[in-house]
């Protein structure tokens, strides 16, 4: 028997203004009826543009070159005629994007949405529709169908929306289904619902399974085989338990390394990135928390409350006064929180979206003012009123590409604080500048380039260097390797370790990622709606977590069928 | 494996200019534009004749053909108008008053939505609200009315059609850089600023100010386009400038009355001149436009 | 919902009462109504009984409660040029406006929409290119200067179509209009079309690039990998998106193109409203500019709010109290 689908020598080229961009550069693989192969990449390795390819989506200037092949069921599919692929897609070939806030269209109904996707392949009564549609929903486990078939889109949580587009792939009972990323986008509870539920469905039905992520835990906790993709090619491929187990190619081994689940808590990540950026030099370096006396309560953070208000404009509240209108609905982000962090330790603040994490991270760090509630470091409050006091407290920030202003050169950006407030002058900014863009090891020779010029991981080093600049004891790490690869998430947590050894910094780290907060973190706090639920230390939470839901958080963790972390030799 | 290493230190602005070189309709529409600007600027020197000068004007030479040769042998390349003026000269020095129109009415509102679309954004609260309304509910009418209305309530003249064009188009500006500046101000590079904390003047003008820009430019070349146009319009219905800044609107005003007459060149060629710069302007903003969408990027 | 509208409605009635004190600060205000209402050679006696009938001698906020009153009771002067009431005036040539306005627009949506979809769906084609470069051509070309190329082709060089004037009019409940005869309709072709080119550019042009932009989305490559074919996804899923914006420009380009109006119907000597307040103006006919004004802003208050309502209909987020 043939196989499912036969992928020869594919090659998906851009053919661009500036040149040829070889996204897929010739790869071959096979895969079985009811297999699930997971395809990992970190990004631009061009594991997205393999799944395009298959179901014939590249757009221009993208290309599949001739000599390319992918036989789908003894079908040759490259050269194919559109209106042939066309019956293909959708019901023998399907996929599942990454962000289903972006893949359902917001105006029209999930019916229509579904019926388009029904009638592109057989015509069918309204009646008849309207039956599919309400079974594809409860297939996919939504609570009363029969009524959520006729609302819009955003009616529905993000997860909801994923499982309508789940459902929408599985429509007509598809021989391969492309799953692209389909839970980065999500909380991780409903990840692992997600992942638990495509795993099942793909079983009962014998349908095969592209899962396509950057995330190699997520991917051997699904997959029966894996391919690791680099720059367009494949560099390992296999069996999901040898390639985990015995890694045959450096890079393979290299991001398996760099996993924070792999390695014992505190240590230092084996991590390429770090070698190849080079020493981090810390000499020269100020800083006021270097030996000062230990203080278990250097932050503190007592009732602090946030409320949003929306505005009312004066119309508004004059209807209101008259009982036209409703008031605003006040948004309670954070309740009653209250914290402190030992001087030198690093906190983890832990919760899912809409938890309120990083709006207490805000008000920690003086950016946005509480409701009420105060906040001191080391005794003096941060605020002084809506103004910041002070610069002990720092931020790193989520998205490197968003945290240096593009129109500024990593000099002007990181010397702008130091200057102002007076820890160098004019003069000697540059020298200032430079010995911090060394402590991250980042070459100072590159200060007067432009963020665009440089990498997410370099971005991030030179965010952290503009946060170190301003010599403070405190520092905010808002999620700060959560858009970062693995490879590179392990050089900035690396680095974070370092720094606080030799500058004694007092870390927050906010992350939704349990993994890495428990790899780096002394003590853990856990938020739900607004409110902190649990505290302890990072052995304790872990090990003996007291409330459901932080359990729940720990069981949502994606692991592979199979413990690797016991696996001898690494 | 070595970290990437830019070997040039390649500004925003050097980037942009490599992406648009890449489209030769803009490239050449921007040509046009300088090429106009620079004829507008040395005027005096390019032009045959000085059409103000009515000492050099012979009425026996009005309203002939383009091609003619005047009496005192002067070629009038593209014939001459109802007083015998030269009409190559007076579309350059038409274009040169509608061009002054044109930029310094985009300039003052340019700055004042520059300005007070930053501040609304940055401020916040009841004053971005108040703000924010008059400029909605100005916008739902449009600029022409604006326009046409204040430049009759002001009358004739250089100022208060300047006047009359920046209270029809500032509100443009004004949300224009509102809206970017909102968008900028939410942005993590602002908060980092604010969290160090740098002073919120420090941080309008060095990071939310440069940061918006470009939609701004954007709207300026749209914006200065139809102050042109619009001037030229007001200048035909006669509540534009006064006889004596004869602009291209009045050129073609002027040979309207002759079209039916069958010397269709008193009012075809200003026209021509006046949509050539108009639509260089506009394919330049177009082109800029385009490679400013973040949505049509990939 | 309901509350959406009542609040939309509120926000009408102030932008209107603002739009009043701006007109009558405009118009009463700058310069001294007595010199307008009173012939120069008019008596002394004649003057103080004036200004008191106007209630010119009282202060400047009853004088405001005065124009307030007589606006809302449809008392809106009378005008001096034409001596007439300005309310029987302005009903008069309002049919006549209106029915170039709604024509024009019509025929830009018509035409600008689909080629402007069209455009943006083949970007690279060369009928796009050719589309995309005509909008450029009619955005930058000045609405008077079209119309006098079109007097000069049409009327002057070809003959075959009438310069100006409304032509043979027939009357629908009670109301004469062009549309309803041939020799309208050549009267109204020219002015028509000369109305509707720009704005037929901008539509166009919007269209391209809303569709362009759509058509990178995830949401359309995700109905291409449902294997929906190119029509139901240009028609069910394209249309729909772009539809919210181009209602907005529709609305706007409505009002807006009801203010091009006085351009192109003075042009073609169109008897309107657009011609009625370029002759007010340059004969300072202030009883008449100021009925027009408040006219004029009346018809935006309305468009707005229908516009407002539109998106209510198109946008079910909107619908469910999500703003």
């Amino acid at each position: 028997m043939t196989h499912l689908l036969n992928v020869r020598d594919l090659r998906t080229w851009f053919h661009t203004d500036r040149g040829i961009v070889r996204s897929v550069d010739g790869i071959s693989f096979t895969l079985e009826r009811g297999e699930v192969m997971g395809l990992v990449g970190e990004s631009g390795s061009g594991k997205s543009i393999t799944g395009f390819s298959l179901i014939g989506l590249i757009d221009r200037p993208g290309r599949i070159e001739d000599g390319s092949s992918i036989r789908f069921d003894g079908r040759e599919l490259v050269g194919m005629e559109e209106r042939q692929l066309r019956r293909i897609r959708g019901k023998d070939i399907s996929m599942v994007f990454q962000d289903p806030m972006m893949t359902l269209n917001p105006v029209v109904k999930i019916i229509d949405q579904i019926g388009m996707a029904i009638r592109a392949h057989e015509p069918a009564s309204d009646a008849e529709v309207r039956r599919r549609a309400v079974e594809a929903l409860a297939r996919v486990r939504i609570v009363d169908p029969a009524h959520k078939v006729d609302q819009y889109p955003h009616e529905f949580s993000g997860g909801m929306r994923q499982r309508v587009a789940i459902a929408i792939a599985l429509l007509h009972r598809p021989r391969l289904v492309i799953a692209d990323e389909p839970t980065t986008a999500l909380d991780v509870s409903v990840q692992a619902e997600i992942l638990k539920e495509v795993k099942s469905l793909v079983a009962e039905m014998g349908t095969s399974l592209i899962w396509i992520s950057h995330d190699l835990a997520t991917v051997s906790s699904i997959a029966d085989s894996i391919a690791v993709m680099r720059r367009g090619k494949i560099v390992e491929a296999g069996p999901v338990r040898r390639v985990l187990e015995t890694p045959e190619h450096p890079y393979t081994q290299g991001l398996l390394d760099a996993l924070p689940s792999r390695s014992r808590p505190g240590e230092l990540l084996a991590s390429n990135a770090t070698e190849a950026a080079g020493k981090m030099d810390f000499s020269g370096l100020g800083g006021a928390a270097i030996g000062a006396p230990p203080d278990p309560a250097f932050v503190e953070a007592r009732g602090v409350d946030k409320i949003f208000l929306a505005q009312a404009g004066a119309l508004r509240r004059f209807a209101i006064r008259c009982g036209l209108a409703r008031p605003p609905v006040p948004v309670r982000a954070v309740s009653s929180a209250s914290l402190t962090i030992a001087r030198g330790e690093i906190l983890g603040l832990v919760g899912e979206s809409g938890s309120g994490k990083s709006t207490l991270g805000r008000i920690l760090c003086g950016i946005t003012p509480p409701t009420d509630g105060r906040v001191t470091v080391g005794g003096a409050p941060v605020m002084d009123g809506n103004r910041k006091h002070g610069t002990k407290v720092q931020m790193i920030f989520q998205d490197p590409f968003a945290s240096l202003d593009p129109r500024r050169t990593i000099f002007q950006s990181v010397a702008e604080g130091p200057v102002v407030h007076g820890f160098c002058t004019r003069g000697e900014a540059r020298a200032y500048v430079d010995r911090w863009l060394r402590a991250v090891a980042f070459d100072p020779a590159l200060a007067d380039r432009y963020p665009h010029q440089f990498s997410g991981g370099q971005r991030q080093r030179i965010a952290i260097a503009r946060a170190l600049a301003m010599q403070p004891e405190v520092i905010i790490c808002d999620e700060p390797v959560a858009s970062l690869d693995v490879s590179i998430q392990a050089q900035v947590i690396n680095l974070l370790m370092e720094l606080r050894r030799h500058l004694n910094l007092t870390l927050l780290f906010i992350s939704h990622d349990l993994s890495v907060v428990h790899h780096l973190c002394d003590r853990v706090i856990v938020m739900r709606h607004g409110e902190i639920i649990e505290e302890g230390s990072a052995a304790q939470i872990f090990g003996a977590p007291k409330e459901a839901y932080t359990r729940m958080l720990l069981e949502a963790i994606p692991r592979p069928g199979f413990d690797i972390a016991r696996v001898p030799g690494i | 494996m070595s970290e990437a290493r830019p070997l040039q230190s390649v500004s925003p602005l050097a980037a942009f200019w490599r992406d648009f070189r890449r489209n030769r309709v803009a490239v050449v529409a921007l040509a046009v534009v300088v090429a106009i600007i620079l004829l507008a600027v040395f005027a005096p020197f390019v032009v045959p004749q000085d059409p103000y000068d009515l000492k050099s004007l012979v009425l026996r030479d009005a309203r002939r053909p383009p091609g003619y040769v005047g009496r005192d042998g002067m070629l009038h390349l593209l014939g001459t108008d109802s007083q015998g003026r030269d009409l190559l000269s007076a579309i350059v020095y038409g274009l040169r008053i509608s061009l002054e129109m044109g930029l310094m009415a985009g300039a003052i509102a340019f700055a004042i939505g520059a300005v007070v679309g930053c501040s609304a954004a940055y401020l916040g609260g009841r004053i971005e609200a108040l703000i924010m309304r008059i400029v909605d509910v100005q916008l739902s009418f449009p600029a022409i009315l604006l326009a046409f209305v204040v430049a009759a309530i002001l009358g004739q003249g250089k100022g208060q059609l300047i006047l009359a064009l920046v209270f029809a188009q500032y509100a443009y500006f004004v949300r224009t850089a509102h809206g970017a500046a909102a968008a900028e101000r939410q942005k993590d590079y602002v908060q980092a600023a604010l969290s160090v904390p740098m002073g919120g003047w420090f941080v309008i003008t060095r990071h939310i100010l440069p940061n918006s820009l470009p939609p701004l430019i954007v709207v300026a070349t749209v914006q200065v386009a139809s102050a042109i146009s619009l001037e030229a319009t007001l200048s035909f219905l006669g509540v534009g400038l006064p006889a004596t800044e004869p602009s291209l609107g009045m050129l073609i005003a002027n040979g309207f009355q002759y079209l039916m007459s069958g010397r269709y060149w008193i009012a075809i060629y200003p026209g021509v001149a006046l949509i050539v710069l108009i639509m260089a302007i506009n394919l330049t903003g177009d082109q800029i436009r385009d490679q400013l969408n973040p949505r049509l990027r990939k | 919902m309901a509350s959406f509208i009542i609040r939309r409605l509120g926000q009408a009635l102030v932008v209107l009462l603002v739009m009043s004190m701006l007109v009558f600060a405009g118009v009463f205000v700058i310069g001294n109504p007595v010199d307008v209402l009173i012939s120069p050679d008019a008596t002394q006696e004649i003057r103080r009984q004036v200004i008191a009938q106007y209630g010119l001698d009282l202060p400047l906020w009853d004088q405001y409660l005065h124009f307030l009153r007589r606006l809302l009771s449809g008392d809106l002067g009378t005008s001096f040029v034409f001596n007439m009431q300005v309310g029987t005036l302005i009903a008069q040539k309002l049919p006549a406006t209106l029915e170039l306005t709604l024509i024009a627009v019509l025929f830009a949506s018509a035409v600008g929409v689909p080629l402007g979809i069209y455009a943006g769906y083949r970007p690279d084609s060369i009928a796009a290119r050719v589309i995309m470069a005509v909008s450029v051509l009619g955005f930058s070309v000045p609405t008077f200067w079209i119309g006098l190329m079109l007097i000069m082709v049409f009327a002057v060089q070809l003959g075959i179509l009438p310069a100006g004037g409304r032509g043979e009019t027939r009357t629908l409940f009670g109301v004469p209009f062009s549309f309803l005869t041939a020799d309208g309709w050549a009267h109204l072709i020219l002015p028509a079309l000369n109305l509707s080119l720009f704005k037929m550019s901008m539509m166009c042009r919007l269209a391209a690039s809303g569709t362009r932009e759509v058509m990178l989305t995830d949401t359309i490559k995700f109905a291409r990998a449902a294997g929906i074919s190119e029509a139901t996804i240009l028609r069910r899923h394209v249309l729909k998106l772009i539809s919210i914006p181009l209602v907005t420009v529709f609305g706007l380009e409505l009002g807006s193109t009801l203010a091009f109006a006085l351009v192109t119907e003075t042009i073609f000597s169109w008897p309107g409203l657009g011609k009625l307040i370029v002759d007010s103006i340059t004969s300072l006919d202030r009883p008449v500019m100021v009925a027009y004004l408040m006219l004029v802003s009346a018809l935006f208050v309305v468009i707005n709010l229908c516009v407002d309502l539109a998106y209510v209909v198109l946008d079910p987020r909107l619908r469910h109290g999500r703003r």
